[in-house]
């Protein structure tokens, strides 16, 4: 007997320091270290359930970081199974928001639904404000994706197909309600994520100048955070809503403050896409010459990363400023570039448009 | 039916790369649950 509750002390205390060190590698962000030492402490095995569904949730949420969506749906599913099983509600709720949103970067909405309703449930039958508020930013961002998915590339915003207006309608309205809730908290970085979100849902259903009143709080309170990376999304958001308003000038502003903090963030590939809405945007001006300044600063970028399809772009976009310029040798060559790449990436319509 | 046919001229004005704000996920942590953890439980349970 004595020997036995020897080896499960032994045993559960080694899960749970295989388990501790798991969540500090995570916290830090490597995810990668983390799951091993999670995976671990799963292989030792513990009695105790709770402990056993957090190992669960934060396996779960690492592959989540990691983009590895598939194991991250296997695990919050065995959490998910886990806390029915116990009677955790709370811990249920938990399980069904991680797997909601899990499935919905897999794209499958209408499960992923079924999940924010249950989280949503849970919560208001708990009383938590807290999770209630968490539930309806989770179901605004299904509805988002599923709008966003069915938009046709090549459409303006605002012209979408009626069953992708519907969902990004829902979205707004599941936006609205957790603004209602974390106003009422006074929590203001979840008050910025949902104007984000909100902001890009206006935008796509063609609301434009409700997008930018939307952002305009968003980039506010990125800014009493101190929040650099929300900062620039703003910002480029704000450009993007700006040049569907017709006020190039504008949009031109907020791109250029984007490329700023790309650069102190040291994002290249945010970067070399600030650069290329800055080129696209003074061709919008009739200014050429800066135009191909910035479209350059893309191609130089884009080739440092590799990024066949960005260079494609930058050479199609120079081609066409440089005609506008008169520059016919500069133009052929940008031109003859584009069909070489547009080959080699397999773009037939970017094949096509070069060939004429 | 199949989306109509885009060309660069329309990509240039319709920008695609809108940018999302991060998921929220919920988290649950060893750590919180240990340190609530009576002392002596890890001994006395079974």
């Amino acid at each position: 007997e004595d020997q036995s509750i020897h080896v499960r002390y032994r045993m559960e205390a080694s899960c749970l320091e295989l388990a501790l060190e798991g969540e500090r590698l995570c916290k830090v962000g490597d995810y990668r270290a983390g799951v091993s030492f999670f995976e671990a402490a799963i292989q030792v095995g513990t009695e105790d359930l709770q402990i056993l569904s957090a190992i669960y949730s934060q396996l779960g949420n690492a592959y989540f970081h990691l983009h590895d969506y598939n194991k991250a749906m296997e695990f919050h599913r065995h959490d998910l199974t886990l806390t029915r099983t116990i009677g955790d509600h709370l811990g249920e709720a938990k399980a069904s928001g991680n797997l909601g949103n899990t499935l919905k970067v897999l794209g499958r909405f209408d499960d992923a639904v079924v999940c924010c309703q249950r989280h949503l449930e849970i919560s208001r039958d708990l009383h938590d404000r807290v999770g209630e508020a968490r539930a309806l930013y989770n179901f605004g961002n299904v509805f988002h994706a599923k709008g966003k998915s069915i938009c046709w590339s090549g459409v303006d915003p605002g012209d979408f197909p009626e069953e992708a207006m519907t969902s990004l309608r829902r979205a707004a309205e599941y936006y609205e309600a957790n603004l209602s809730i974390v106003k009422e908290l006074g929590d203001r970085a979840a008050q910025g994520r949902t104007y984000g979100n909100l902001g890009n849902t206006h935008y796509l259903l063609g609301n434009f100048r409700n997008a930018v009143a939307s952002h305009e709080q968003r980039l506010l309170i990125a800014k009493e955070f101190g929040d650099r990376s929300a900062e620039r999304r703003a910002y480029c958001n704000l450009g993007n809503a700006y040049i569907f308003l017709g006020e190039f000038e504008v949009a031109a502003e907020h791109y250029k403050r984007t490329l700023q903090l790309a650069r102190q963030l040291q994002d290249r590939a945010v970067e070399a896409q600030a650069c290329y809405s800055l080129g696209n945007t003074y061709t919008l001006l009739q200014d050429y010459e800066r135009a191909i300044d910035y479209h350059l600063k893309h191609l130089i970028i884009a080739q440092d990363l590799n990024d066949r399809i960005g260079e494609g772009r930058a050479c199609w976009s120079l081609g066409n400023a440089y005609t506008a310029l008169g520059n016919h040798d500069q133009a052929m060559h940008f031109a003859e570039k584009h069909l070489e790449i547009s080959r080699e990436t397999g773009d037939r319509s970017g094949e096509l448009t070069a060939r004429m | 039916e199949m989306p109509p046919a885009s060309g660069p001229s329309k990509q240039m004005l319709h920008s695609e790369d809108i940018e999302m704000e991060p998921e929220t996920m919920e988290t649950k942590s060893v750590t919180d649950y240990f340190s609530k953890m009576p002392m002596g439980k890890l001994t006395s349970s079974g």
